[in-house]
């Protein structure tokens, strides 16, 4: 299937999406808070501590709160084009339901990624937008237009580095027919792209900063809005989008191979 | 009274065998639990790293606490239990039990106290990996009462938590879909029953008020019994408390119970 084509799938599946949300206005607006309330809890977490505190391995309130500002917005990124796609996938390959994915004509994977939209996510992440630039007009900054550009193609490549995580969770579902809510654990590794690099030693600066790459995917852009183009960093992100994606793709394709249909 | 009991310990038994179907899935989630731990250590470790104390304690003393908060979660958390409920009802499952002698209540507090002795032994079994780790930095305090009181904290604990999940599981008599409602609550929870941030670092007025809310006792309560976050004199005004928590929330599972029963409408067999 041409690229033309897979765009046309998903630009319906967006409206497809859309339309839904308007006819479930009062789910869509309970969502929106859920992800609203998760994000404010976070902020919370930030809030206490530095009231006890100056630093976290350095970094000021206002630094943190971009930090974990940007690690929301790629995450937000996450739940609105990709979360409810991937949610269901695990349930998908437990009932069977699967096999309307591999009928369709086009990559199962992107099939089963892009059904669905979450417009309620896609509008918070105008909210964690929001707040990095709240931290950003509090710490005084003036980043170029480029270190924006930049900013926005590393949270595009931290979203594919989620993306893949995510992937790579829900395709344990092909092996662990039996393992329910598994998608937990995708949020217990998310939640380390809210650290600072510094944070990290010893042990867990090697399975967190250079195994798996929870860490370099918040760190990389708020250190571009921060401290301008650190061509270490942005290659880092880059890199590491390009690997994850590989092994998800890898992982899946050999998941699909353990996928016994609806007859199983 | 004996049969009384015995379809219950039938159900727990049942509920037991179901749960050890789903043995990976706690097996899953209790080692990505451990990350929890990890990210407990990292963050807390670099907050500490400026601060010797933070609200009146060490940093051994918070790892502990997260550790406790972690370890219960397992053993008297409510997981999906309201997810459970939800899909009963919404597909007329729950119709057999209205025909049967038997509590609803009683029959899923029967499955939800054998998932929590599954999904307690198995979050034991990653820990005593990380322990020779870990035991550097868990400190526990050494007054016997802590121990003796904590038993009916926790009880009354695991009480509170499934009640509300249940409570939350009868909505579904109202609302085709309460995912949202009960993720919404999970923040809320997560928040008021101390287990993103030890809720006496909060500003006193706050903690003041968390302290009369059902979310309190959760968790945040008998955590910080057992790692003498708090004193005898708070322990056993919390204690009553707690049972009023405990059984304001049952007249409310009660009353959610009968009033939607009224709305339900058992189609098929």
């Amino acid at each position: 299937m041409a690229l033309a084509a897979y765009l046309r799938v998903w630009l319906a599946s967006a409206r497809y999406s859309v339309v839904r949300t308007l006819m479930f206005r009062g789910d869509f607006f309970i969502w929106s808070m859920v992800e609203l309330f998760w994000m404010a809890v976070n902020l919370l977490l930030i809030t206490v501590i530095y009231q006890h505190t100056d630093s976290i391995a350095g970094w000021s309130e206002y630094e943190m709160l971009l930090l974990v500002g940007t690690a929301m917005l790629i995450q937000r990124l996450l739940m609105g084009f990709f979360w409810s796609s991937l949610f269901e996938m695990g349930r998908n390959v437990r009932t069977g339901a699967f096999d309307f994915f591999l009928a369709q004509p086009g990559h199962p994977l992107f099939m089963a990624s892009t059904r669905k939209l979450d417009l309620d996510g896609l509008l918070n992440s105008f909210i964690a937008g929001g707040v990095v630039i709240y931290a950003a007009h509090r710490l005084g900054l003036h980043p170029s237009v480029f270190d924006i550009a930049l900013y926005a193609g590393l949270v595009v490549a931290g979203l594919a580095v989620h993306y893949s995580i995510l992937v790579l969770t829900m395709s344990l579902s092909f092996w662990l027919k039996s393992a329910q809510n598994i998608e937990g654990s995708y949020f217990t590794i998310a939640e380390f792209s809210r650290l600072p690099r510094e944070a990290f030693r010893g042990i867990a600066s090697v399975a967190f900063v250079w195994v798996l790459p929870a860490v370099v995917v918040g760190n990389a852009p708020a250190r571009t809005l921060l401290h301008g183009f650190q061509p270490w960093w942005a290659l880092w992100l880059v890199g590491a989008a390009a690997g994850w994606v590989s092994l998800a793709v890898f992982v899946f394709n050999r998941g699909l191979r353990q996928y016994s249909s609806a007859s199983s | 009274m004996l049969a009384g009991v015995n379809k219950y310990r039938h159900a727990f038994l049942v509920g037991l065998q179901s749960s050890l179907v789903y043995r990976w899935n706690f097996a899953v989630r209790g080692f990505f639990s451990l990350f929890q731990l990890v990210l407990v250590f990292i963050l807390w470790g670099a907050a500490y790293a400026g601060s010797a104390r933070i609200g009146g304690f060490d940093f051994s003393q918070t790892v502990t606490y997260f550790t406790t908060i972690l370890v219960l979660n397992f053993f008297v958390g409510a997981f999906n239990e309201d997810y459970q409920i939800s899909e009963e009802i919404r597909n007329g499952l729950i119709n057999q039990f209205l025909l049967k002698p038997i509590n609803y209540f009683l029959y899923r507090l029967s499955i939800f106290s054998s998932a929590r002795v599954v999904s307690g032994a198995l979050v034991l079994l990653p820990l005593a990996l990380v322990l020779p780790l870990l035991h550097h930095h868990l400190v526990w305090p050494h007054e016997a009462w802590r121990f003796v009181l904590a038993v009916p904290a926790l009880l009354l604990s695991a009480l509170v938590q499934f009640t509300i999940a249940y409570c939350f599981g009868l909505l579904t008599f109202w609302f085709l879909e309460i995912q949202g409602f009960v993720i919404l609550s999970m923040a809320v929870e997560s928040v008021l029953g101390g287990q993103i941030f030890p809720l006496d670092l909060m500003p006193a007025g706050l903690f003041h008020v968390a302290q009369y809310l059902p979310f309190y006792y959760q968790m945040y309560f008998p955590a910080a019994i057992l790692t003498g976050r708090i004193g005898l004199v708070a322990t056993e005004r919390g204690l009553g408390l707690e049972l009023a928590w405990a059984a304001i929330l049952l007249g409310l599972a009660q009353l959610l119970w009968t009033r939607g029963l009224r709305r339900h409408t058992a189609v098929g067999g």
